[in-house]
C-alpha cells in the first residue's frame, strides 16, 4: 500500500469537512463536519506513524479522539443552553450583536 | 500466529518533580475546590474566590523556587522543558488569573452564578496555560490549547440566561473547534514529515534537509492560521468582538489577556524550537497578520460605541504590534532573541494594562448599568480615582511615555528597526502610523471621562469593593513601574529560546 | 487485519505475500469509496439524524483505514469512544432539540459556490503537496503496533499530556453540567 492513498484519502475528507463548517447553518451540523476534519487528522496520523514506525503518531491519535469527545460534550451542552432560550440552533438568526 | 505472552518491562518515567511543581500544586487547589463544593455545596460558596487566588498564589511559590534555582530542566526528551521563559509567562499568567479572579469577585456574586464551578474552570484554564508555557512538542501544546480553551468556551456562556452569552459562547465554541482542527491538521503534517512529535527534534530533521518538503510548508501555514485565531490576528479575529460583548466582562478580561498570551506562547515555541529555519514560510505570513491586525483593528475601532468592542479591536490591533516582531525575527538568530524578549515584555505590559483597563470598565459599567462609551461621559465627577487609572492604562496601550505601553511599543520599533530588513522598516512604517491613529481613539475615551457632563443623576462617588481596588493597584504599579524602570522588566523577560549555534 | 484473516485461511505470511497486499487494496478501495459518499452525503443532507448515521459510516471507515496501517488499538478506541459514545451524545442532543428536526433551510447558493471552492482548492493543494514530496513511497509491511508499546508511550513520555487530558474531561463534564442543567 502507499503512504499517499490514506494521505489523499484525509485531504478528500478534510476539504468535505471544511466544506460542511462553511454551508451548514446549523450548530449540530457544524459540529459533525468538524469531527469529520478530526478524522482525517486521524487518518493521517495513523498513516504517518506506520510510514515512520514512530508510535507517537497513534498516541496523537488517542488524544485526538479523547479531546473530541470532551469538546462534543461541551458543545452540546452549549447548542442545548441556546435551544432553550431561543428553540432554535440555526446560525443564521444568530446575530444580535453587531458592528 | 501463536499466543506470545509480551512481557514487557514497563519503565518508570524519570520525573523532575520540582520542575512540575507548579502544576501539582495548581491541580490540587483545583481539586479541592471541586471536593469542598461537592461536600459542602452551598455553605463553601462565598470562600471560593478567596480559595483560588491563595491557591494560585501558591502556585506563585515552587514557580520562585525553580526561578531562583535557576537550572534550565529538561523532561521527556525535551517534550516538556521548564527554563527561563517558560517561567516568566507561567509568572505571567498566574498574575494575570489572579487579577481576574479579584475581577470576578463582585461579579459573580452579583448575578447568581455557579460560584465553585466557575473558578474550578478558571482554574483549570489557567492550567492549561501553565502547561502551555512548558509544551515543546506537539501533543503537549494540543493538549495544553484544549485545557485552556474548552474552560473558556464554557464560561463565555456563563450567564446563562442572557442570550447574548449563550451566542457568544456558541460562537466562540464552534469557531475554536474548527481551529483547533485545522491546526491539528496541520501538526499531522508536521508529524508526518519529520516523524517525531518533539519541537527540537522537528528542528533536527529540518537541518537534516525534511524541510524543502512543501508538505512541511502546508503544515505550518496551517497551524499558524489555528494560532492566529486564538491570538485574534486580522483575518482570523472575527470572533473576538462579539464574544468580547457577549462574554462576563471578568471572562472577557481573562480572554483577552491569558488566552491570547497562551496562544502567543505556542507560537513562540513552534517557530523558536520547531521551525526557526524556515523563517521564509513563516516570516511572510507573520507579516501580513501583523500589518492586517494593526490595520484593521485600529481603524474598526475607530468607529466603535460600545467600550467592550472597542477593546476588542483595539486588542486586535495590539495583536498586530505584539505578533510584529516577528516577522524579521528569521533575520539572525541576535534578531530572534530580540524579537523573542520584545514579545515577551509585550506580553507582561499588555497584561497589566489590558486588565486594568477592564478593572476600570467592569466597575463603571456596574454603577451605569451600560458599556456604552457615552454612558461614561464625566466620570470624573462621580469617580475620580478611577478616571486617574482608566487614563493611564490608555495612554499607556497608546504607548505614551513614561508608561509601560511606551516601553513595549519602543521594543518592537527598536527590533523591527536594526533588523536590516526591507520589509522591518516597512511594518515599522506600518506600526507608526497605527500607533497614531489608536491615541485617537484612546485619547477620545479620555476626554469624555474627563471633560463632557455627567450622563448620571446620582453624583456620589461610585463604591469601589475592596478586591477591585486591589486589582487596580497591581495593574497600576506594573503599568508605572515598567514604563519608569524599563530594566526591571527587561532583566526579567531577556530569555531566549534558540539554544542551537549560540 | 484483513491480511491477517487470508493468511489464516491460505496459509500466507502477511508479511511477504503478494495475495495479501492485493485484498488489502481492495479493501482500501472498497472503504475509501463509501467513506467519501458517506462524507459527502453528510454534509449535503437535510436530514440531521441521516446525517449522524453517515457519520457513522465514516467513523467506520475510518476505524477500517486504521486496521489496514496495523493500528488496532486505535481503530478499537475509534469504535469504543467515537461511535459508542461521541454519536451516541450526538443523537441526545438532536433529540432534546427536536426545533431542528428535519430539515434546515437558508442554505445560499452564493455561498455554497464559494465552499466548493475552497473545498476543491484544499484538495487540489494537499493532494499536489502529498503526491510532490511522498510520491510513490510503500508503507512498510509490518506487524501490527502492539498496546504495550502504546502504553509505555502514554505513560512514559507522554504522562503530563495524559493527567492534563484528564483534567480537560472534568473540567468539560461540569462545566456541561451547569450550562445544560435547567435553573430553578
Amino acid at each position: 500500500m502507499l503512504l499517499n492513498q490514506f494521505l489523499i484519502l484525509s485531504a478528500v475528507l478534510f476539504s468535505i469537512g471544511v466544506y460542511g463548517v462553511l454551508t451548514r447553518r446549523n450548530g449540530v451540523m457544524v459540529l459533525m463536519s468538524i469531527e469529520l476534519i478530526l478524522n482525517s487528522v486521524n487518518i493521517n496520523l495513523v498513516a504517518f506513524a506506520a510510514f515512520r514506525e514512530a508510535i507517537p503518531g497513534e498516541v496523537f491519535a488517542l488524544f485526538v479522539i479523547a479531546v473530541a469527545a470532551a469538546e462534543v460534550g461541551v458543545g452540546l451542552a452549549m447548542v442545548l443552553l441556546l435551544y432553550r432560550n431561543r428553540r432554535n440552533i440555526d446560525l443564521a438568526g444568530i446575530d444580535s450583536m453587531k458592528g | 500466529m501463536s499466543t506470545n505472552l509480551l512481557i514487557v518491562a514497563f519503565e518508570r518515567p524519570a520525573i523532575d518533580w520540582h520542575a512540575v511543581a507548579p502544576e501539582i500544586v495548581l491541580l490540587s487547589v483545583g481539586v479541592l475546590i471541586t471536593l469542598l463544593d461537592i461536600l459542602f455545596l452551598e455553605k463553601a460558596r462565598p470562600y471560593m474566590a478567596a480559595l483560588s487566588g491563595l491557591g494560585i498564589l501558591a502556585t506563585a511559590i515552587p514557580l520562585l523556587t525553580l526561578g531562583i534555582d535557576g537550572t534550565e530542566r529538561v523532561l521527556f526528551d525535551g517534550a516538556y522543558v521548564v527554563d527561563n521563559f517558560s517561567l516568566v509567562l507561567k509568572a505571567i499568567f498566574l498574575l494575570a488569573g489572579y487579577v481576574v479572579i479579584l475581577l470576578s469577585t463582585n461579579y459573580i456574586v452579583d448575578g447568581d452564578y455557579w460560584e465553585s464551578e466557575y473558578y474550578g474552570l478558571l482554574l483549570a484554564s489557567l492550567m492549561g496555560m501553565i502547561m502551555m508555557a512548558s509544551s515543546r512538542d506537539l501533543i503537549s501544546v494540543f493538549v495544553a490549547l484544549e485545557l485552556l480553551s474548552i474552560p473558556a468556551y464554557l464560561m463565555v456562556a456563563w450567564r446563562k440566561r442572557d442570550p447574548k452569552s449563550n451566542e457568544a459562547g456558541l460562537k466562540y465554541y464552534l469557531m475554536g473547534v474548527f481551529a483547533s482542527a485545522v491546526m491539528l491538521y496541520g501538526m499531522s503534517l508536521l508529524f508526518g514529515v519529520s516523524g517525531t512529535t518533539v519541537l527540537s527534534e522537528i528542528a533536527d530533521s529540518i537541518d537534516a534537509g525534511n524541510g524543502s518538503s512543501s508538505v512541511m510548508t502546508l503544515g505550518i501555514v496551517f497551524v499558524v492560521a489555528g494560532f492566529a485565531f486564538k491570538v485574534s490576528a486580522v483575518p482570523f479575529h472575527t470572533w473576538a468582538p462579539d464574544v468580547y460583548e457577549g462574554a462576563p466582562t471578568p471572562v472577557t478580561a481573562f480572554l483577552s489577556v491569558a488566552s491570547k498570551a497562551a496562544g502567543f506562547v505556542a507560537l513562540l515555541a513552534l517557530i523558536f524550537v520547531g521551525f526557526y529555519e524556515l523563517s521564509n514560510i513563516w516570516e511572510p505570513l507573520i507579516w501580513i497578520l501583523a500589518a492586517l491586525s494593526m490595520t484593521v483593528g485600529n481603524l474598526v475601532a475607530l468607529r466603535q460605541t460600545n467600550i467592550v468592542r472597542l477593546m476588542a479591536y483595539s486588542g486586535v490591533a495590539q495583536t498586530g504590534f505584539m505578533i510584529a516582531p516577528l516577522a524579521v525575527a528569521g533575520h539572525s538568530l541576535s534578531t530572534g532573541n530580540q524579537a523573542l524578549s520584545a514579545i515577551v515584555t509585550y506580553l507582561a505590559i499588555y497584561a497589566a494594562m489590558n486588565l486594568g483597563a477592564f478593572a476600570v470598565i467592569i466597575t463603571l459599567a456596574r454603577r451605569t448599568g451600560s458599556a456604552e462609551i457615552d454612558s461614561f461621559s464625566g466620570a470624573f465627577h462621580f469617580a475620580p480615582g478611577l478616571t486617574v487609572a482608566m487614563t493611564i492604562f490608555l495612554f499607556s496601550l497608546a504607548g505614551i511615555p513614561p508608561l509601560g505601553g511606551w516601553f513595549a511599543k519602543f521594543e518592537v520599533f527598536r527590533v523591527l528597526a536594526t533588523s536590516g530588513e526591507t520589509w522591518g522598516y516597512l511594518l515599522a512604517v506600518v506600526a507608526a502610523i497605527n500607533s497614531v491613529i489608536a491615541l485617537f481613539y484612546y485619547a477620545t475615551i479620555a476626554r469624555k471621562m474627563w471633560a463632557d457632563d455627567p450622563s448620571e443623576k446620582d453624583l456620589n462617588n461610585i463604591e469601589v469593593t475592596p478586591s477591585l481596588v486591589s486589582a487596580l493597584a497591581i495593574c497600576v504599579l506594573v503599568t508605572l513601574l515598567f514604563g519608569i524602570f524599563p530594566q526591571l522588566v527587561a532583566r526579567f523577560t531577556e530569555v531566549s529560546l534558540l539554544a542551537f549555534g549560540v | 487485519m484483513t491480511g491477517f484473516f487470508l493468511s489464516q485461511i491460505q496459509g500466507l505470511d502477511p508479511l511477504t505475500s503478494d495475495e495479501v497486499l492485493v485484498a488489502q487494496n481492495v479493501f482500501f478501495a472498497l472503504i475509501a469509496l463509501v467513506m467519501i459518499l458517506a462524507a459527502l452525503k453528510m454534509v449535503t443532507t437535510e436530514n440531521i439524524v441521516h446525517a449522524a448515521l453517515y457519520l457513522v459510516i465514516v467513523l467506520a471507515g475510518a476505524a477500517g483505514m486504521f486496521i489496514l496501517l496495523g493500528a488496532e488499538f486505535v481503530a478499537v478506541t475509534q469504535i469504543l469512544v467515537y461511535i459508542g459514545a461521541i454519536i451516541v451524545l450526538f443523537l441526545f442532543g438532536i433529540m432534546l432539540t427536536k426545533g431542528s428536526f428535519g430539515t434546515e433551510e437558508g442554505e445560499l447558493r452564493e455561498r455554497n459556490r464559494m465552499a466548493v471552492l475552497v473545498a476543491v482548492l484544499i484538495v487540489a493543494v494537499t493532494s499536489g503537496s502529498f503526491i510532490d514530496s511522498f510520491r510513490d513511497a510503500e508503507l512498510n509491511r509490518q506487524a501490527p503496533s502492539t498496546t504495550a508499546d502504546i502504553g509505555d508511550s502514554i505513560f512514559g513520555q507522554f504522562i503530563i499530556p495524559f493527567e492534563a487530558i484528564s483534567v480537560l474531561l472534568l473540567a468539560a463534564l461540569i462545566g456541561s453540567v451547569v450550562i445544560a442543567r435547567r435553573d430553578q
